[in-house]
């Protein structure tokens, strides 16, 4: 007879819950159409990783990390987003609401595909990552796991979509991964590193931000199919 | 302190609450859904009497069909209502009966029901229950791996694959709720339902779009009670999901712990109000969400595929 996985606890079982949530709010990024939804999605993911570094605060009585949930919320889910919109507002088409540009099948494969691909990436990093024997300080380590997965699915999108929007969400949602990695590795890292990371990855959305305008300036589209006539 | 039931007599109450409350179940969600989109709707009780008025018609059968054809609503029926032996209905226990068949019995026998409905379509040489049929079956193959990973979720949780025993380790502590596996399995078993009882996004539920229409569409031939017993079939097999999903992932309580006569009863009002419940949440997200393309079902497949592995996923890694 097999034996039955035991159950990890309430506070373990609930941290790897919300991790699950960041890696799905990952896949969430394959399918939508619309920049204003991914940029939603983005936000949602940011709220979780705030959301989880307050649950890991409060079980393990880490004061730091009430103050790194803050700043990155205050940064990921209102400022980034708010910044976002604001410089790409002139990618929008005429009359329609705010990030309403079209960023849909961008993809080079079919969805179902995408995911099926995603779902095994997601795998090898799932099973590399416990491979490694890290030793969590925080929060369960099965959160390390699904945050290398969040890295991995992250690069699968921006390889997948080939609209400049979903590229540059790509990579600030890979940051999101890494801070995931950050909060079961590193929770007690001095608050002074991690902020001055947040603040790099504004740096990031600006230059991000100013290259998709001067992208949709020139080729009057998001897509990067145009990019190929540069070759020699 | 009340009468002892026999254990026969509260297997046969399973049954018979599925088969006699399921189409009421139809009938709140019709209900509801017209409320939220501002109508007055049916009646609760207006299954019911579409399934009386449709067991005084006469029934004719198209040429050339065989006796397949009238057979297979009375077998499609006979599957339905043996599921209800083997899952969680009413009680915690398993009752003898009980364990005649697992998770994958059970699911074994819906997918004979299918098949014999799909058997039946091709039988009548009509265009649309041809094409139902052949949609259906398509898309179940896509759901079965889906729903294959649930089993394996339930079997590594449980150490066994009988839907009582998760029930028992569900009902234990408040940590087996909240571990991933279980989350996402529930997910994407929930999600699963919402293909096999032909709900949006996979299916309009009361349309007459035939280009649409997937199992809505493989009855199409029959008439007077054959009719009656599809629907009544299909009606019996949304509550056998519903009570899979709630008894057994969702919310396993309620259930009668003894044979008490009081207690069944009271097991019985629990699952018709928890059953309502899911209703109304269904009723919401028909009311909410667009139907699917045809072709981008899959993709809704794909998601429901997601949840599952990584139930499986996070159940290796010792975390889940």
């Amino acid at each position: 007879m097999m034996l039955p996985v035991q159950a990890p606890g309430v506070f373990t079982g609930g941290a790897n819950v919300i991790a699950v949530l960041i890696l799905l709010a990952e896949f969430g990024m394959f399918r939508q159409a619309l920049l204003r939804d991914q940029v939603r999605l983005y936000m949602a993911q940011s709220a979780l990783i705030s959301v989880l570094a307050v649950i890991v605060a409060a079980a393990r009585h880490i004061p730091d990390l009430y103050v790194l949930a803050a700043v990155s919320a205050a940064l990921k889910v209102v400022t980034i987003p708010l910044l976002l919109r604001r410089l790409l507002k002139e990618t929008d088409p005429a009359g329609a609401p705010a990030g309403g540009a079209d960023i849909a099948g961008s993809g080079g494969l079919g969805l179902a595909s995408t995911i099926l691909l995603a779902i095994v990436v997601a795998a090898f990093g799932f099973f590399s990552a416990s491979r490694l024997g890290i030793r969590a300080v925080a929060a369960p380590i099965t959160a390390l796991s699904v945050s290398v997965s969040v890295v991995l699915v992250a690069f699968v999108l921006m390889i997948h979509r080939r609209d400049v929007a979903s590229q540059a969400i790509g990579l600030f949602s890979l940051e999101n991964g890494i801070s995931l990695a950050a909060l079961v590795v590193a929770a007690s890292l001095p608050l002074i590193l991690e902020v001055a990371l947040l603040f790099d990855l504004l740096l990031a959305v600006v230059v991000f931000g100013l290259l998709i305008r001067q992208h949709h300036g020139r080729a009057r589209s998001m897509s990067t199919a145009d990019l190929t006539r540069l070759r020699g | 302190m009340s009468a002892a039931l026999p254990i026969p007599v509260i297997q046969l109450f399973q049954v018979l609450t599925i088969a006699l409350a399921a189409p009421g179940i139809s009938g709140v969600i019709a209900k509801v859904e017209a409320r939220l989109q501002g109508r007055r709707g049916p009646r609760v009780l207006q299954p019911y009497y579409d399934l009386a008025k449709l067991f005084r018609k006469e029934a004719l059968a198209p040429e050339g069909a065989s006796w397949v054809f009238l057979a297979a609503p009375l077998a499609a029926f006979t599957c339905y209502l043996t599921v209800p032996l083997l899952i969680p209905v009413l009680t915690t226990y398993g009752l003898p009966l009980g364990y005649m068949g697992d998770i994958l019995g059970g699911g074994f026998i819906l997918s004979l029901a299918s098949f014999l409905v799909a058997v039946a379509a091709l039988e009548t040489s009509s265009p649309y229950a041809q094409l139902g049929a052949s949609r259906a079956k398509t898309f179940a193959a896509i759901t079965e791996p889906v729903v294959l990973f649930v089993v394996f979720t339930v079997g590594l949780i449980t150490g066994t694959d009988l839907p009582y025993a998760l029930a028992a380790t569900v009902r234990s502590s408040a940590g087996q709720i909240i571990r991933p596996a279980h989350v996402l399995a529930a997910a994407a078993l929930f999600m699963v339902i919402l293909y096999e009882t032909g709900r949006i996004p996979v299916e309009t539920h009361t349309g007459t779009n035939e280009f649409g229409m997937i199992e809505e569409a493989r009855p199409f031939e029959h008439s007077g009670p054959y009719f009656a017993l599809l629907r009544w079939g299909s009606a019996a097999k949304q509550l056998i999901l519903y009570t899979i999903l709630i008894n057994v992932f969702v919310a396993p309580w309620g259930l009668a712990a003894s044979a008490q006569a009081g207690a069944v009863l009271l097991a019985i009002v629990a699952l018709l109000a928890k059953a309502c419940v899911l209703g109304v949440v269904v009723a919401t997200i028909d009311n909410s969400f667009a139907k699917l393309r045809l072709f981008k079902i899959t993709e809704f497949a794909s998601a429901a595929f997601l949840l599952a592995v990584l139930g499986v996923f996070t159940l290796y890694l010792g975390g889940g």
